[in-house]
């Protein structure tokens, strides 16, 4: 079975491009707009790997990665957010909410793919 | 549906990256060491290089590249920042441009050229080869030694993963360290407890090593040491290491470096521009007038359940009267969000004056300055693109003929450096445009001279000063006179002043001998709702804009059988022409007994309009005409009234030039 | 001017849908057309061409009413019980626009047939030719495919300002 990827981002276009790369590479791509549905799409259903922005409407990456960890079906599932060069205080921010790694932005539908790998094996 | 195509999306946002590029390279060609500035260059090429690439544009994404390539050398400090580099990075962006909106064939050649000038001011500047960053290779192998810290597993890092991808670069020992395994009471199921040692052969870089663990580096513990050496301590390496994890990332797929174009990557991150502020809702055009028309519909049904209100079903009064307010209310608000929706800053408008600036700098061989000042005040989208072409046309007039060149300004005892000062307020229901420039000033007695010639008016007339500088908005003034769009260039200020005038605006231009000449302009904040006075003529409904209507006066009928003939009428002291628009639109219909004259003006010109009656006020909103109707120019649109019928908008300005057309042939036949 | 295509089908067939005009029938392409009404209240535009002389109301747009009996040559005629506006939707130099014909009659949406089709003859027809596409001949009669691109461009187009109508 394919891993499946839920993917968070407010903006139509990233979130276009992602599902395309993904789906692409064979994985099975949902997609939420903010934080607050993707808080919703991850208690819905289970996911082998969430990918999220970090500025997003209603409720931003940092909040809902933090929401996410605090719940115990959560633990251990990797989560990428994506992030700009120099947001490296954000970074730090997010690593300590609990994000497994990151992406920086820009990037090409390789390297995404490639850590996506990377965190799920396969 | 350009919302769901990422390649639309991508000209979209590549489009504004362009412009933050060139304001950022205009701003460089002042201040060459700035290094904010050289950053977000940088930045902007680097973005537009990536998400080129992701989107397919490769020819953009090539060339850009060897621009960014370029500017990283100045980055580093390797290359100065000179005007040469700019101008040359300058016409690049053009190229750029061109290689979005186009498919790039034909246009290598330029594009060659390009490089070429930048490798010539790239050497020009004394570079050095920028160092690769060195990451030497073991070829034995390496012996490495980590710990993940406690909390990586739950945070979704897999160890076994980690020693997976160790394995793939070739052969390799791994012994698990289980010494710091606690006792089954402190066990913490959710940590890592195990460390692991490792010997890795073959030809391996550090940094393919140190990519496998790039999500934990900052916390964990790691040794990476060659096979050959082999040192017995394992050093944490922390610190050294803090700056790894973004470039390393870049060099997993070195060949296609690429971005996704996203806003909070796009905008510059230092702080110089106001980043949060500047980012921007795009609203696709049909949309909002999609939201326009049923703004439009709701006043509508809002002055129909009006009438209802105060008409005469018994009981009704009341309710109807309560709903009518709280539509009225609701319609109000709706006008107001919409309004804002609509509102853009001027600061778009007028950064694209300071390439124009730049361009006419160098073509009149005259050093310009640019001074802006009020870009945060909003107007319209439409009205803001239809300003455009006006403002080049006065901003190429002032740097043209206003400033004069270095050393004449020596010699008049003023600064080499020639100023034009682009400003923006807003004042009640009105912007406020100010071009001014610290040039030589209207030459009056030229002016004078011109229009005598011309014959638009007499030698020796008397007139005041302002009357005189009004002479350039005269349509006879202009020697290209037929011209009749602002598209290209040598366009009289008459058609200046009609396209504001369009605009419901209105231009005024005062100028100081040796000082400069200053044009204003005001322009209504929106073109979209407007408040109208509601007449009839014949059996048709027609609106014109208040804005516009200086006085309503009754023309009696035996006032209107004694004019006969003649289309004139004396108003304090002046005579003002009347269109009698019965007969302009061939209504077929018999005057009212008490028809009445609407006065409208634009500036001091002045044309009494003939109607049947005067209905009342009306909140108007304006619908386009088809494009069908093009040719009727009369109208300036149509809006739709309380009882569903169609109502067209006279066009005040084309009004007023034919009443001033019959004057004159009036003038001349008397 | 280059007739514009007709896109007869992969079977030679067209779905259109047929109306009267004085005692002929007409026949305008049914991807074409958005609506039916009933006759709405006109306003006039004085100066515009009488071909579109007036403009309606259509669910707060306002579109122009567009009299083809003018482009035939027959003469303007009072309106019946039976007298329709049709709404079509076209393409004017790469824009869409809308507009209403005023019609006598509306019958049917109807599949012509490629095979019944000819070109109009080079001599001996009262309409200009430009303004026809196809004859397209069946039982009831023959019926005319208008080229509303031929009728409609001049009126939009930048150059070309044959039928321009000014009030000056």
């Amino acid at each position: 079975m394919s891993a499946s990827i839920l993917t968070v981002d407010d903006s139509p276009s990233l979130r276009m491009a992602i599902r395309i790369a993904l789906s692409g590479a064979g994985y099975a791509v949902t997609e939420a707009e903010d934080g607050v549905q993707g808080l919703k799409a991850a208690t819905a259903s289970r996911f082998d790997l969430i990918i999220t922005d970090l500025n997003m409407p209603n409720m931003d990456g940092l909040t809902m990665i933090r929401e996410l960890r605090k719940s115990p079906d959560q633990c251990g599932t990797p989560i990428i957010f994506l992030t700009t060069e120099s947001d490296d205080s954000m970074k730090q921010q997010a690593k300590a909410a609990g994000a497994t790694g990151w992406l920086v932005k820009p990037f090409v539908p390789e390297q995404l793919i490639k850590v996506s790998r990377k965190v799920l094996g396969r | 549906m350009s919302g769901q195509d990422p390649i639309a999306a991508f000209r979209i946002e590549a489009a504004d990256l362009l412009d933050q590029i060139e304001e950022a390279l205009l701003d460089l060609g002042h201040r060459l060491d700035d290094r904010d500035l050289v950053d977000a260059v940088f930045r902007g090429l680097h973005t537009l290089k990536g998400s080129g690439a992701m989107f397919g544009f490769d020819a953009l994404a090539t060339f850009t590249h060897h621009c960014e390539s370029a500017f990283d050398r100045v980055r580093k400090g390797l290359v100065p920042a000179t005007q040469a580099l700019v101008a040359v990075i300058l016409s690049a962006k053009d190229h750029m441009r061109a290689l979005i909106d186009g498919d790039g064939t034909g246009q290598e050649a330029a594009g060659d050229a390009i490089l070429q000038a930048l490798q010539a001011a790239i050497e020009g500047a004394g570079a050095a080869a920028a160092p690769d960053t060195v990451a030497e290779p073991a070829k034995a192998g390496w012996r490495l030694s980590f710990r993940l810290p406690p909390e990586a597993m739950a945070n979704g890092t897999n160890p076994l993963m980690l020693l997976d991808e160790l394995r793939e670069f070739g052969e390799c020992r791994v012994i698990a360290r289980v010494d710091r395994v606690p006792m089954l009471p402190d066990l913490v199921p959710v940590e890592c407890h195990i460390g692991w040692d490792l010997e890795l052969h073959g030809d391996i870089s550090r940094g393919d090593i140190e990519d496998v663990f790039i999500f934990v580096m900052d916390d964990m513990e790691l040794s990476i040491e060659p096979l050959e050496t082999a040192a017995p301590a394992a050093a944490a390496v922390d610190d050294a290491l803090d700056d790894v994890p973004p470039v390393q990332l870049h060099a997993v797929a070195p060949a296609t470096p690429a971005a996704i174009p996203a806003p909070d990557a796009v905008a510059p991150a230092n702080g110089r521009q106001p980043a949060k502020s500047g980012e921007s809702v795009r609203v696709p055009a049909e949309r909002l007038d999609e939201l326009m028309d049923r703004v439009g519909e709701l006043v509508i049904v809002q002055s129909r359940l009006s009438q209802l209100a105060h008409g005469s079903v018994i009981g009704m009064e009341m309710v109807l009267r309560s709903i009518s307010e709280e539509i009225e209310r609701l319609a109000s608000e709706l006008r107001e969000t919409m309004m804002v929706l609509r509102m853009v800053p001027v600061a778009s408008l007028f950064s694209r004056f300071r390439r124009l600036i730049h361009d006419l700098s160098r073509e009149t061989g005259k050093t310009i300055e640019l001074e802006t000042e009020g870009e945060a005040t909003e107007v319209d989208k439409t009205v803001m693109e239809r300003l455009a072409d006006p403002m080049v046309h006065l901003i190429r007039n002032a740097c043209d003929h206003g400033l004069e060149t270095a050393e004449e300004r020596i010699a008049a005892g003023k600064s080499p450096v020639g100023k034009v000062r682009l400003s923006a307020s807003q004042a009640g229901g009105e912007v406020m445009i100010t071009i001014r420039d610290d040039g030589r000033g209207i030459d009056r007695e030229r002016v004078r001279a011109k229009a005598e010639s011309q014959g638009l008016i007499q030698p020796g007339q008397v007139l005041s000063d302002s009357e005189i500088l009004h002479m350039i908005f005269h349509p006879g003034f202009s020697t290209a006179a037929t011209v009749t769009n602002l598209s290209g260039r040598g366009v009289g200020m008459d058609v200046v002043k009609r396209t504001i005038e369009t605009l419901r605006g209105a231009i005024d231009i005062t100028s100081k001998p040796g000082e400069g000449s200053t044009v204003v302009l005001r322009i209504p904040l929106t073109l979209a709702i407007i408040d109208g006075l509601l007449v009839r003529v014949g059996d048709g409904r027609y609106v014109i804009p208040l804005a516009a209507v200086e006085e309503c006066i009754e023309l009696s009928l035996e006032d209107d059988l004694r004019s006969r003939g003649r289309s004139f009428i004396t108003l304090r002291e002046r005579l003002v022409p009347f269109l009698r628009l019965r007969e302009m639109f061939d209504t077929g219909t018999r005057p009212d007994p008490h028809q009445k004259i609407v006065v409208i003006a634009t500036g001091t010109e002045r044309v009494g309009l003939v109607v049947d009656q005067i209905i009342g006020s009306h909140q108007t909103v304006i619908k386009s005409m088809s494009l069908l109707h093009q040719a009727v120019t009369t109208f300036a649109g149509a809006t739709i009234l309380g009882d569903g019928g169609v109502a067209l908008i006279l066009d005040v300005s084309q009004l007023v030039a034919l009443g001033q057309h019959q004057e004159e042939r009036l003038r001349a036949a008397g | 001017m280059e007739k514009s295509m007709i896109h007869w089908d992969a079977t030679g067939g067209l779905e259109v849908l047929t109306f009267d005009l004085g005692s002929e029938t007409f026949a305008l392409e049914a991807v074409l057309v958005r609506e039916i009404l009933d006759l709405l209240p006109e306003t006039a535009v004085p100066g515009a061409l009488a071909l579109v002389g007036s403009v309606v109301n259509f669910r707060g747009k306002i579109i122009p009413i567009a009299d083809l009996r003018l482009a035939f040559g027959m003469p303007a005629a009072e309106a019946t019980v039976d007298s329709r506006i049709v709404v079509i939707e076209m393409d004017a130099h790469g824009e869409p626009i809308q507009l209403g014909i005023r019609t006598d009659k509306v019958h049917e949406v109807a599949t012509l047939r490629e095979a019944d089709a000819e070109a109009p003859p080079a001599v001996g027809m009262r309409w200009r030719r430009d303004y026809v596409r196809e004859l397209v001949r069946r039982e009831e009669g023959v019926i005319v495919l208008p080229d509303l691109t031929a009728i409609f461009n001049p009126l939009t187009g930048g150059d070309d300002a044959a039928g321009r109508a000014s009030v000056h």
